[in-house]
């Protein structure tokens, strides 16, 4: 059975969501409200899927997503946010999350990504890959200080555009000749290669910063 | 208040400087005064007058008309009385009166005080007393009041650019303690209501029938609860916009917005007229899908240029049928959103295979 943990910090919301997944058989280990208690929670239960709030009392989603992936790297997180902070959606995947959604979104959506996450799927809606094609033309225009900066395969480009367009990867799979799972892991190289390029980034401003331990 | 009370103290320095500077030609002129003890007195005078003057215009409340005339009349009897203290001929040819510089002082408090017209009306009424004293315009005597006219002026102007500057950053605070409190009601309205509405929504979709309708106007709710309390930066510059701001208020429970995560800036024209191209293309979806029919709105910030592409999941167009229409003259609003992206030197693009697509482009 699928260990879940939810971190959200409004009550009724999370009493909502961990009902509905107790109901499609999923094992809610813990629903807690704030950012310290969530790592604290996730590092010692170790779920497999984390649900996680970008809005925090005591803190951001991001540094929840840092804090459990520390803790317990192969836990999937998914985030789920009513916040329209751009920024900070991106920021989240950046860090390791594996997709997002707005909790607007309906049962039935919002319960397929979850079921997706569990499988360790990217979980893409269409503004999240706006963000994402916009963070690669970012990384693309701004000159590297560091590490070469990810680029985006011609294809990539195209079946993350297409995302962003709101088609289904069923559509799009159509579209362009390809399978269905062709077009799930040109979106999940997306991410992938985001988040690589992030975590070397964090590695060399902390050397930078004397942070590694090997300056006293 | 940074600039005009440091114009005040300058004024006041200057007041004390010109005394001094008059005390010294006194001492060096009084023998040949037709009366000395006239000239000490006036001398007494405007050392009184310059004490009582920088203690009234301290206070803020007293620098109004009443002193400012005050200032004026003193000032233009100490010059009207060295008619009978300097001699006549010594005042034709252009020496010095008894206050010299110190008139000038008035002048700068009446520009200060109001800005150039004050400052240029002082300077007109001394130049006149001046010259009456001199006896008539000539070269020598008319520098003078050339010189206080071009004081009163630049001082004038100077306050009133200082008090625009001045104005501009009061608006700039106002408006920005006005954010920050916007920020935090955003802060409470994203904890309570909106979760509460979303929470609604989604219950709402999957209960069916009337609860479904009730969790869809809940959805749309919260949208628009969202955008409304969503905090806009304020504009940088006043010719250029996000263009993400500006299409941000067609999201719904019905529009998809996708865009980058930082700010797509182009010019307020062309953020107006893509606006505009959006609104219609989504009256089309409207118009031709349903009230029902999803549409995404995806905003892409290329090198060369800005592309904004608007996809429905409705029927789309066959093929060929566009060039039909286009050869028949009805076209109607794709023909309208093409003239817009024209005009801005843009392009406009319409295909139909999953679904209608407009996809705008205008060139950096």
């Amino acid at each position: 059975m699928t260990r879940v943990l939810v971190v959200d910090d409004h009550p009724m919301w999370r009493d909502g969501v961990a009902r509905d997944l107790t109901e499609a058989g999923y094992q809610v280990i813990a629903a807690v409200g704030e950012a310290k208690q969530a790592v604290r929670v996730g590092a010692s239960l170790k779920p497999d899927v984390a649900l996680v709030d970008l809005q925090l009392p005591d803190g951001s989603g991001v540094d929840v997503i840092h804090g459990l992936l520390a803790a317990h790297p192969t836990m999937r997180i998914l985030v789920l946010s009513a916040s329209a902070e751009q920024q900070n959606v991106l920021e989240a995947v950046k860090a390791g999350a594996l997709g997002y959604l707005v909790k607007s979104a309906g049962r039935e959506e919002f319960m397929e990504a979850v079921r997706r996450t569990t499988e360790g799927d990217a979980v893409f809606t269409a503004g999240l890959a706006g963000l994402v094609l916009g963070e690669y033309r970012r990384l693309a225009a701004t000159p590297a200080s560091g590490p070469a900066a990810p680029q985006l395969t011609e294809r990539e480009t195209e079946v993350l555009r297409l995302v962003a367009k709101g088609m289904s990867y069923k559509q799009i799979a159509e579209r362009l000749v390809l399978s269905h799972r062709t077009v799930q892991n040109h979106v999940q190289n997306t991410l992938g290669k985001l988040q690589l390029h992030n975590r070397v980034e964090l590695v060399r401003y902390a050397i930078e910063q004397g942070l590694d331990g090997s300056e006293s | 208040m940074g600039l005009e009370v440091a114009l005040w103290r300058a004024v006041t320095v200057y007041r004390f400087a010109s005394l001094g500077y008059a005390t010294i030609l006194m001492i060096n002129t009084w023998h040949i005064y037709t009366r000395p003890w006239l000239g000490w007195t006036v001398l007494g005078a405007m050392g009184l007058w310059s004490v009582l003057a920088t203690v009234g215009y301290a206070h803020k409340g007293l620098r109004e008309w009443p002193l400012l005339i005050a200032d004026l009349i003193v000032t233009v009897a100490c010059l009207l009385t060295s008619a009978w203290v300097v001699p006549p001929e010594r005042l034709h040819a252009g020496s010095a009166t008894l206050p010299m510089a110190w008139v000038a002082s008035v002048v700068l408090t009446w520009a200060i005080s109001g800005g150039r017209r004050r400052g240029v009306f002082a300077a007109l009424v001394i130049g006149a007393a001046d010259l009456w004293l001199r006896g008539g315009v000539t070269m020598v005597t008319i520098n003078a009041t050339v010189l206080l006219l071009l004081a009163g002026f630049v001082i004038g102007y100077v306050v009133g650019l200082a008090r625009d500057a001045e104005r501009q950053l009061q608006r700039a605070t106002e408006l920005e303690s006005a954010t920050r409190e916007r920020e935090r009601l955003a802060r409470g309205i994203h904890d309570s209501v909106l979760q509460v509405l979303s929470l609604i929504a989604k219950r709402g979709a999957g209960l069916g029938g009337e609860a479904a309708e009730l969790g869809r106007l809940a959805a749309e709710q919260e949208v628009a609860l969202r955008a409304l309390v969503s905090v806009e930066a304020p504009p940088s510059a006043h010719d250029s916009a996000d263009l993400r701001e500006s299409l941000r208020p067609f999201a719904s429970a019905h529009v998809e917005l996708a865009s980058p995560a930082t700010p797509v800036v182009v010019t307020s024209l062309v953020a107006r007229e893509v606006t505009a191209a959006v609104a219609s293309a989504l009256n089309n979806v409207r118009v031709h899908c349903g009230p029902s029919a999803k549409a995404w709105v995806l905003i892409e910030d290329e090198t060369d240029a800005v592309s904004v592409t608007i996809r429905d999941d409705g029927p789309g167009i066959p093929a060929g049928r566009l060039d039909e229409a286009a050869a028949e003259g009805r076209l109607g609003i794709a023909q309208s959103i093409v003239g817009r992206m024209r005009d801005i030197g843009g392009t406009a693009i319409i295909s139909g295979a999953d679904g209608t697509e407009v996809e705008l482009r205008v060139p950096r």
